[in-house]
């Protein structure tokens, strides 16, 4: 994972985070429901903060540790990381 | 303030109040010693536990773990019911309360308040995300309904710290604390459980709540809604910091007891204390006793000094230190043999410590749950080095920056400071190389866990790879300890604990070797020294009660 956010779109986020959380889970990304909250997809709330960081190395962002858990599906996580990264 | 031990007095002396004896016959009662509890109040025990820019004693989280050691050398379920506890309630209201809730707290401590932590609930256990007692929403404020069970002092305290439900969808924003003053809340709106009947620390009053339609002001309210698993994530790094450290009093006396037994009796033509086994056994749990509070320190040490650090030491400390003392325990009951089962006669503290100590591997985090919070993070930390940790982390009296709750971090940014100590260590400690290539070896086992061996559904390799994060977190730390307070006495200085300390632990690590022979006489020496000249036999070598007139002896600077 390396600085990848130059010329992300929010739809590239959003996949990003599917193909992340798919990895996780060992699921196929087909399999991933981005509406669902990540709680219920499995990832318990210290996961969740660890997410946090995978993020902040992704993105070059800083986050809060919590931003997995006020933004708790997916798709709420990518519009949010898109709006910080001021992609579209 | 007066010493602990010295209000104690003589452990040994049948007519003491609050002796082994007293402790002993209150425990066949099943109920904490009103003698212990008077002492404490009367000490003003409350105030170890509340902030001194709050009024009260709480300003070192190592001298508080020092404090509450003593009470856990004489009765583990005092320590507990009359004391620890009472802090876990206190810690998320130092955490996340507004000053109102702050001031509150400390006052009710302040004046011998026992204050009840009510989280538990049997379905759930240590899974707080999907607690089922609910607060909700009204005009005035909110409704509390629902139980909670496994609470220390419920059936006695006037004010408790509720964990509760305030959401209805999943995640970790669905909860919230509340202060509860049981005395202001409508009588009939909950009641008291009965106390739960346990095998260990049988006089604390494990009971529980019932709230039903039990109405809560606004500003019982601990944070912002939905805060209280961050709160939790926060606040119980100090208490997993801490608790450990209290509980080594436990096993401190239960060492004493066994090296006397060893001394007094006789068995094939010596003394046990003179057989080999024995000896080996004594020398092998004074060791683990100084790896362990090696640890604590540097768990305590480091909220002060690292907070970013803080929550992985606190996790692997609350997860080996209990483990390593069971083990240290059942070596000895071992060598206690029937002695160490007899209800009755000189050893019988020896039977009551062994069935308290379970209670620490579970209690306020289980053993797993601690291990699961380490799992997630350990790629990452295996894979970012950066600066060792600062001396002042290891030196047991070196001066502390104050603790600040608000720079205690969820997150785990970056590498470990401590485990770096692991890296050239100086050929005095023996096993040349050892160390060095265990932790190149978790590194690369760490960096290549699979994704899902991080996460809650971590299977073996995560535990297994958590578990040797936390035995070479507790080498690094005996290491900082070692080198940072070798002036402080001719044993520290020595280096025999330590390579014992070094040694037992590569064992653990699978890596065996040498022959310890020697440091296990030099340990047996300044073990039976220590007994005979009544002091502790932790790092700190403290003096014990004593009865009235009784000179002191060497006592303190061995």
């Amino acid at each position: 994972m390396s600085g990848t956010q130059a010329g992300m779109t929010a739809a590239q986020v959003r996949a990003w985070l599917i193909d992340r959380v798919a990895f996780l889970l060992e699921l196929r990304a087909q399999d991933i429901d981005p509406d669902a909250e990540l709680a219920e997809l499995g990832l318990d709330s210290v996961y969740a903060v660890m997410l946090g960081g995978e993020i902040e190395e992704e993105f070059g962002l800083v986050v809060e540790p919590t931003v997995a858990w006020d933004n708790p599906t997916i798709t709420v996580l990518a519009g949010h990381l898109a709006a910080e990264l001021g992609v579209r | 303030m007066p010493d602990l031990e010295a209000l104690f007095g003589d452990p040994f002396a049948e007519a003491n109040p609050v002796g082994f004896a007293a402790v002993l016959a209150a425990d066949e009662r099943g109920e904490l010693l009103p003698e212990g509890e008077a002492l404490l109040t009367g000490y003003g025990l409350g105030a170890e536990f509340v902030p001194t820019e709050l009024g009260g004693r709480f300003d070192r989280a190592d001298r508080m773990a020092a404090v509450l050691r003593a009470v856990f050398r004489r009765d583990c379920a005092l320590g507990l019911g009359h004391g620890v506890t009472s802090f876990i309630a206190a810690a998320p209201i130092w955490t996340s309360g507004n000053a109102a809730q702050r001031n509150w707290v400390a006052e009710y401590l302040l004046g011998g308040g026992r204050l009840s932590a009510a989280y538990t609930e049997l379905a759930h256990g240590n899974d707080f995300t999907r607690v089922e007692t609910r607060a909700t929403r009204t005009a005035e404020g909110f409704v509390l309904d629902g139980r909670k069970e496994l609470v220390n002092n419920a059936a006695r305290a006037d004010a408790a710290v509720v964990f509760a439900k305030t959401e209805d969808r999943p995640g970790s924003r669905g909860h919230s604390h509340f202060l509860v003053d049981l005395a202001a809340v409508p009588a009939g709106s909950y009641r008291r459980l009965p106390d739960f009947p346990t095998v260990g620390v049988r006089g604390c009053l494990l009971g529980g709540f019932e709230f039903t339609g039990c109405p809560l002001p606004g500003e019982s309210l601990v944070g912002a809604p939905g805060e209280g698993m961050e709160t939790v994530l926060r606040a119980f790094q100090v208490t997993r910091a801490v608790l450990p450290g209290m509980t080594l009093g436990a096993l401190d006396t239960l060492l004493r007891l066994a090296a006397r037994f060893a001394a007094e009796r006789r068995l094939y033509g010596r003394t046990v204390a003179g057989l080999p086994h024995a000896g080996a056994t004594l020398a092998g749990a004074f060791t683990d006793l100084l790896i362990c509070d090696c640890l604590c320190t540097v768990a305590a040490r480091a909220l002060h000094v690292v907070p970013e650090q803080a929550g992985m030491l606190a996790a692997a400390t609350k997860y080996l230190v209990p483990r390593l003392a069971q083990d240290a325990a059942y070596a000895l009951s071992v060598l206690f043999g029937a002695r160490g089962y007899l209800r009755e006669g000189p050893f019988a503290m020896a039977q009551k410590i062994i069935r308290d100590l379970p209670v620490l591997t579970f209690g306020h985090a289980n053993a797993a749950v601690c291990q699961s919070s380490i799992i997630p993070r350990l790629p990452r930390i295996a894979r970012t080095v950066g600066e060792p940790a600062p001396e002042v982390l290891f030196r047991s009296d070196g001066e502390l920056p104050p603790l600040d709750f608000g720079l205690l971090t969820l997150d785990y940014r970056g590498h470990d400071r401590v485990l770096l100590l692991l890296e050239g260590l100086p050929g005095e400690v023996g096993l040349p190389g050892v160390f060095e290539a265990e932790l190149a070896r978790w590194r690369d086992t760490a960096v290549k866990l699979a994704p899902r061996d991080t996460i809650i559904l971590a299977g073996r390799a995560g535990f297994e790879t958590s578990h040797r994060y936390a035995l070479l977190l507790a080498a690094a730390s005996s290491v900082g300890v070692w080198l940072a307070n070798r002036d402080r006495s001719p044993f520290l200085d020595g280096g025999a604990w330590i390579r014992a300390a070094l040694r037992r632990l590569g064992a653990r690590l699978g890596r065996h070797g040498g022959d310890p022979a020697e440091e296990d006489e030099e340990l047996g020496r300044e073990l039976f020294a220590r007994c005979a000249d009544g002091v502790t036999l932790d790092l700190a070598a403290r003096p014990l009660g004593r009865s009235a007139g009784t000179s002191r002896g060497r006592g303190t600077g061995r």
